[in-house]
């Protein structure tokens, strides 16, 4: 991984990735973490992927359309995404700027968001 | 060439062979002062003292005897300022020359000093130098003046800050590419706020790489401002630091946790289309007081500029891609929003968020 621990962690929990955003990430870092990201799925060929932005400051326009890419991106590879730990007033902020739409799958938490991976079916252990 | 080389004469120096020297004395004079106004003066006078030496000048030696009769003409110009430049040089305190070139440094600041001074009225002159290096105090000259001790204090401020201002250009020895540049330079170094404000001297150092660089000594000098923030944007991790030093002076402005992230966003949108659209800019975060407390961010650029504000700032319209990136979701964050642009002339986005009366 090319981002370096200090910024982002992508950990694998069976057929779901946990990718956690640890600090306000810069749009270069942002796209390392897309690709990272992205690359990393079709590697352990995972189903679900969590990302956890509970530490990002903002989540400006280009952050959710990164988002937004990865979520597509992983989509056409078999994967189903949510973004857990928008925090209130990041939810907010998205809301009056526009970039609150719908196109993402979201859950409070980790803990919601692996119940919510579940439920669409593609949690659990690894297949094959 | 008419003139023949003095050794290969056997008679004395003639006053042709002397003239002929102009071009090589010039150049070490100003070696020395620059673009003093008295440089050619002293140019004639070493030619004068050298014409009445000529029958003592040994053949051969004209052209070393003048250069040092031009140094020695240099030298006592600034012996016979030497006090006043020397104290002169307390008024602003050029910084002490240290390592090998002290010599160098030294006399290349003295004669800055000099032509600095020069750039003053005659005026000027007297009452600075009445001031610092008589040590009149200011009511004492407010008397002589007929004034009061307090417009002589705020005239010798003024006087000092452009004092400063041509230290640097006759250190640099260059002449400001502008109009504006002299009075930008002066506000700044007068720590004159709201003069500053109406030459939007912000904008002018985006654009004038010279005052750039002289400012910064300028500003260093003036009070370190715990309202205020500058941060120049060039690339992509700059607009991160943008947006946490405005997060950092609002959250001291008393806003709260909703309020810190709307305002972080904006600046996070406006300076991404620095980063994206122009070459330079910066964003400026200042506090308000008045009519209460606030937050202004002034995010400037030097770019291509929006050709069409108006439909810039409608929704639906350049949200995705283009000049004017996602100025209308911006304003949406903000209370108020104000943008000036014209092409080629670049954009100034100037963003306010009051604190709610809670
Ligand atoms: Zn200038």
């Amino acid at each position: 991984m090319n981002t370096g621990p200090a910024l982002v962690s992508i950990l694998r929990q069976g057929s779901t990735l946990v990718a956690s955003i640890h600090t306000a990430l810069n749009d270069t870092e942002m796209v390392r973490f897309q690709q990272d990201l992205i690359r990393q799925i079709g590697e352990h060929r995972a189903r679900g992927v969590i990302i956890d932005v509970a530490a990002l400051d903002v989540l400006d326009s280009f952050a959710s359309r990164t988002l937004r890419a990865v979520a597509e991106m992983a989509r056409l590879r078999g994967a189903s995404t949510v973004v857990v730990g928008i925090q209130p007033e990041v939810a907010y902020a998205m809301v009056e700027l526009g970039t609150g739409g719908d196109a993402l799958t979201t859950a409070l938490d980790l803990e919601d968001g692996l119940a919510l991976l579940a439920d669409l079916g593609q949690s659990g252990p690894a297949r094959g | 060439m008419t003139t023949a080389r003095a050794s290969d004469r056997e008679g004395p120096t003639d006053a042709a062979e002397v003239e002929a020297l102009i071009p090589v004395l010039r150049r070490v004079v100003r070696a020395r002062v620059g673009s003093h106004p008295q440089a050619e003066d002293l140019v004639q006078e070493t030619l004068a003292r050298v014409l009445a030496a000529r029958e003592r000048i040994e053949p051969g030696m004209l052209e070393p005897y003048a250069i040092a009769t031009a140094r020695n003409v240099v030298a006592s110009l600034w012996r016979q300022g030497d006090r006043a430049v020397r104290n002169a040089h307390r008024l602003f305190d050029p910084g002490r020359p240290d390592g090998a070139d002290d010599v160098v440094i030294a006399t290349e600041q003295t004669a800055a000093v000099g032509r600095a001074l020069a750039q003053l009225s005659e005026d000027e002159r007297r009452l600075l130098l009445a001031h610092e290096v008589t040590g009149q105090d200011t009511r004492s000259l407010a008397e002589a003046a007929d004034s009061t001790a307090g417009a002589v204090a705020a005239r010798l401020k003024r006087i000092r800050a452009r004092l400063r201002v041509e230290y640097l250009l006759a250190l640099d020895d260059v002449e400001p590419p502008s109009d504006r540049c002299r009075a930008v330079l002066v506000a700044l170094s007068g720590a004159d706020r709201r003069r500053q404000d109406e030459l939007d001297t912000e904008r002018h150092l985006l654009e004038c790489p010279l005052c750039a660089r002289l400012s910064e000594p300028l500003v260093e000098r003036g009070p370190v401002r715990s309202d205020e923030a500058h941060v120049p944007i060039a690339e992509a991790a700059d607009i991160v630091t943008a947006r946490h030093r405005a997060r950092e002076l609002a959250a001291r402005a008393g806003f709260d946790g909703v309020d810190l992230t709307l305002i972080a966003t904006a600046v996070s949108e406006m300076a991404r289309n620095i980063v994206r659209f122009a070459d330079n800019g910066e964003v400026s975060v200042r506090l308000l007081d008045r009519p209460r407390r606030g937050i202004r961010v002034i995010v400037r650029d030097t770019g291509p500029g929006i050709p069409d504000v108006d439909r810039a700032l409608q929704d639906g319209y350049s949200t995705d891609e283009g000049l004017g990136l996602g100025l209308p979701g911006a304003r949406r964050l903000m209370d108020e929003f104000l943008v000036e642009s014209s092409q080629g002339n670049g954009t100034t986005v100037k963003m306010t968020k009051w604190i709610k009366r809670g």
